[in-house]
């Protein structure tokens, strides 16, 4: 009879029924807790739709971003365009980008930033409380910078050189985040305008635009340079001047200087150098240097890699900027020294964000110390009527790294302020002085940028610096400004900076 | 005929008929937001199918097993709770000018179903017309699943259904009942060959060819076809309820260790040459690496499981809706045990999953005490088929075994799969009279 093995098959079917309730304990008890917390839970994505999420201001207590809950549908409000690529936007559709994808947790107070409380309120299985935050933009100044840019493509970056709390960072063209982070059966058709737009609204150009910086490279391979004993400011190379006329050779490739624009060649040293932008000069500097070396400041500059603006734990990304051509996300080695040469000036292979050449400015005005940028300035408890809560629930500051002596930055730092100021720079880069836009007494340091782009497209428009730069002024604000194919730095950015940081130093009182 | 009171019946009924009501009390109350109990004649309607299918045991002297009923009705009464729960749009019948939604079509399907169960218990006297003609429930078989092959549409890549005019049916339901008789049948002959004659390859026994080949060419062909209709999960079913008689029948574990190693080898090779099933292989090791992909499926249930916890978020108060969809897919077939974990817990889980094991211990039981051979094998056959499905399903949804669209018996929507359970239960109530019967006319002392 088959009765015994019907027991023994009874037995391994009570195992199976044994290991399937198992597997059903397994997700419903152990990784119920992690299931329940990842975003693509259809319970998040349904919660978040109903979800209040806190108010960020500006560093003065300015709404820039609201939210409002109608109908059991959460909707987005933000109140200045010029904000969208540094706030972004939290759409129910499409995600959350920028400062609301870095926060998410925080602005719907699914995290309390203190973590004590986070577990207590674990515990007690509360509501999450929104949280506020606020910048360390002064909206006005965000503004103004804005308008300054006009209708060109382009971007402004300032930022504190000391604390390396954001001041502004304008991407233009920009758009208004608010009819896609509303109701989300209305928010493709602005979306689908925005992909199709040929000017590229949806990308963060301060951020995530790369450029070729032209001669405002000049400013990092001075510092370099000098920082690595490889000249003074009083070096010159005897076979320059000949050179600014006939080119310089190198491996066969003749480097050539731009249009001086009727300034009669000389031996310069790095001053009038620097004033005058020369190419030739700078090419001998970058070969001085070294391959190895260029590529080692470069990274110490935050080149060759990815980039961060902080708070750190919930970052906004920078886009990597290389000096060479781009490997696996790092700089590949100097194919030679023509690539090296170009580069030393700007051209070659180098691809810069504007805030990585703002960092740049920043270094130099921080007497070799490139602060961490950072754009949230601190937590907040969320308050119903749009007001600043007095409650910080988190404030966040930043460190920085020294990057070269504070000797090689202030010798870089005097040759900017004379390519602002000096007989020959003036001719260049004096749009940018401050004293221009009602700043008396004080001076603005930096460098203008021609990036050729080859054939016929304009060269982009560049000026990075910082003010106030004269003997013993501590600098408040250093910029990056570039305007896409807006021609000479000198005509376009080198203006807009001069006013931006004109405009910073009334804001503040200075 | 002798009226036989089934009283344990009846009693383990009584849940039941005060259950059902409530429950679907309790789901108007949770949608609609007022106390008050709803429309209420699916429910009565179901109560009374369950408790008439009693009766008419009852009536017809039915001495056969009394757990069988209340299992089932148990397991229909979660079904059609759940059903009656989800939005009735979901699927439904228009035909004859009659327009049903989902939860009455399955009550519809649960009439037709018990009426089949009660027919095949009382009705089958003697197990001859079963047992004599195996050859032709083989060729039966092997008709059904040519005219699924010639005539069949797809749904969801699978091509099961027969269009029948006002019905779709799915052959491959039936088949597995015409399949495990004629298992039962051939395995009852020979299986004495089958243990007896010993042919070894090193330490493993394998079965004399001769005897065994009929039956392994019959089941190949099967097997063939159903692989090539894509039905995975019905070629799993099959396979591993084969398995099972032939280790009931021979003793041998060799023998199901040796059909592993095929089973496992033919899917090896299914996974090297055909990219779809490495894709479900796939998703099924790391669904979470494409959430919102290819591993949507499994991933949203595992998200219900996880919202349920272990007491479950109640009747109508689960189940979390995007945009005015349910976030579970094929909530109502292949993943309706997730919804009811969902809404009812890990203890209402554990509960449904009991109600099966009841089921299948039952029918275990059943086999163990049939009089013959035949008799036992066939009840092992349909327990097997009965469990195996429960599992597959199941384990399936939890991601404990790649995932394959089969019903979960008695609970999922669908009328093939409730006729197609009902006849099985049927056919186990009446092996089970029949032993109780022969006990009465042949003490065994």
């Amino acid at each position: 009879m088959i009765a015994t093995n019907v027991r023994r098959l009874g037995l391994y079917l009570m195992l199976a029924f044994a290991v399937v309730s198992a597997s059903i304990a397994w997700w419903q008890v152990l990784e119920a807790p992690q299931l329940a917390t990842r975003a693509d839970n259809p319970e998040v994505i349904a919660a978040r739709r109903s979800l209040l999420r806190g108010t960020i201001f500006d560093a003065t207590g300015q709404v820039l971003a609201t939210s409002q809950v109608i109908d059991g549908l959460s909707t987005r409000t933000y109140a200045d365009p010029a904000f969208t690529h540094v706030i972004g936007y939290s759409s129910l559709r499409f995600g959350s980008t920028g400062i609301e994808a870095a926060f998410e947790d925080v602005l719907v107070g699914r995290t309390d930033p203190n973590p004590i409380r986070d577990i207590v309120n674990d515990v007690l299985n509360r509501q999450p409380e929104p949280r506020d935050l606020s910048l360390t933009i002064d909206r006005r100044l965000q503004d103004f910078a804005a308008n300054e840019l006009g209708g060109d493509a382009g971007a402004v970056v300032a930022l504190d050189p000391i604390s390396g709390q954001i001041l502004a960072m304008v991407s233009v063209p920009s758009f208004d985040a608010t009819p896609i982070s509303g109701d989300p059966d209305v928010a493709q058709e602005p979306m689908d305008a925005l992909r199709g737009n040929e000017a590229e609204p949806l990308l963060a150009r301060a951020r995530q635009g790369r450029y070729v910086p032209g001669s405002i490279m000049k400013v990092f391979t001075t510092a370099a340079a000098l920082d690595a004993g490889v000249i003074t400011p009083d070096t010159t190379f005897a076979d320059q001047p000949e050179q600014e006329t006939n080119g310089f050779v190198v491996d066969g490739f003749p480097i050539r200087e731009h249009d001086l624009g009727g300034i009669a060649p000389s031996l310069w040293p790095l001053s009038e150098a620097l004033q005058v932008s020369s190419n030739i000069y700078f090419a001998h500097v970058g070969l001085e240097l070294g391959a190895e070396r260029f590529l080692e400041y470069a990274r110490q500059f935050g080149f060759c890699g990815p980039m961060q603006i902080g708070p750190l734990d919930r970052p906004l990304s920078v886009a990597p900027s290389y000096v060479t051509a781009a490997e696996n996300g790092e700089c590949s080695a100097f194919s030679g020294d023509v690539e090296l040469a170009t580069a030393a000036f700007g051209q070659g292979s180098v691809l810069a964000t504007p805030v990585q050449m703002a960092l740049l400015a920043a270094t130099i005005a921080g007497d070799g110390v490139m602060p961490q940028p950072y754009v949230v300035r601190d937590v907040r408890a969320h308050t119903d009527d749009g007001t600043l809560s007095q409650t910080v629930l988190d404030e966040f500051g930043s460190g920085g790294t020294r990057v070269i002596s504070t000797q090689a930055a202030r010798a870089t730092r005097t040759a900017m302020v004379d390519a602002v100021n000096g007989e020959l720079g003036r001719l260049y880069a004096g749009q940018a002085d401050v004293t221009l836009y009602g700043i008396g007494g004080q001076r603005s340091a930096g460098k203008t940028g021609t990036a050729q782009l080859g054939g016929e497209q304009a060269p982009h428009s560049w000026f990075i610096g910082f003010a106030p730069a004269q003997e013993g002024a501590t600098p408040q604000i250093a910029v990056a400004v570039l305007v896409e194919s807006g021609g000479s730095g000198s005509g376009r950015a080198a203006p807009i900076a001069g006013r931006v940081m004109a405009e910073y130093l009334r804001l503040s009182g200075g | 005929m002798r009226i036989a009171w089934r009283g344990a019946e009846l009693r383990l009924l009584l849940p039941i008929i005060v259950l059902v009501p409530l429950g679907f009390a309790v789901t108007h109350i949770a949608l609609s937001g007022m106390f008050e109990p709803g429309p209420m004649e699916l429910a009565i309607g179901y109560v009374a199918i369950i408790v008439g299918a009693h009766f008419l045991l009852v009536a017809f002297g039915h001495r056969g097993d009394q757990l069988l009923l209340p299992a089932v009705g148990a397991m229909g009464a979660v079904g059609i709770v759940m059903l009656n729960r989800l939005p009735q749009d979901l699927a439904g019948t228009s035909a004859l000018g009659i327009e049903l939604g989902m939860a009455a079509t399955q009550l519809l399907w649960f009439a037709v179903g018990m009426v089949a169960m009660v027919a095949v218990a009382v009705g089958l006297r003697d197990d001859g017309i079963l047992r004599h003609y195996k050859y032709s429930w083989a060729a039966i078989g092997i008709l059904l699943l040519a005219a699924t092959v010639v005539f069949g549409y797809e749904v969801n890549g699978a091509r099961l259904w027969i269009d029948l005019g006002p019905v779709s049916v799915q052959p491959g339901e039936i088949l597995k009942i015409v399949l495990v008789i004629f298992i039962a049948a051939y395995l009852a002959e020979t299986r004495t060959l089958l243990t007896s004659a010993r042919l070894r390859i090193g330490p493993i026994s394998v079965p004399p060819l001769p005897y065994f080949l009929p039956m392994l060419a019959l089941f190949g062909i099967v097997m063939l076809i159903v692989v090539r209709l894509n039905d995975l999960g019905t070629a799993l079913l099959f396979f591993g309820t084969f398995l099972i008689m032939l280790f009931v029948a021979t003793g041998r574990r060799s023998y199901v260790l040796i059909g592993l190693v095929l089973f496992a080898a033919g899917f090896y090779v299914a996974y090297q040459l055909f990219g779809h099933v490495q894709a479900r292989v796939d998703v099924w090791l790391d669904p979470f690496a494409d959430p919102l992909g290819a591993g949507f499926q499994p991933v949203r249930a595992l998200y219900a499981f996880g919202r349920g916890g272990v007491f479950g978020e109640g009747l109508g108060q689960g189940l979390v809706t995007l945009g005015g969809n349910l976030t579970i897919p094929f909530v109502h077939t292949d993943f309706i045990f997730t919804a009811v974990a969902e809404e009812l817990g890990l203890l209402g889980a554990f509960a449904l999953l009991g109600f099966a094991a009841v089921l299948v211990f039952r029918g275990l039981r059943i086999a163990a005490l049939a009089r013959d051979d035949f008799s036992g094998l066939l009840a092992v056959g349909l327990t097997a088929s009965l469990g195996l499905q429960t599992l597959i399903i199941i384990g399936g949804n939890t991601k404990l075994i790649p995932l394959t669209g089969i019903t979960l018996p008695f609970v999922s929507y669908g009328g093939s799969s409730i006729l197609a359970s009902s006849i099985m239960v049927g056919l186990l109530l009446s092996i089970s009279h029949r032993t109780a019967v022969g006990a009465d006319v042949e003490p065994e002392a």
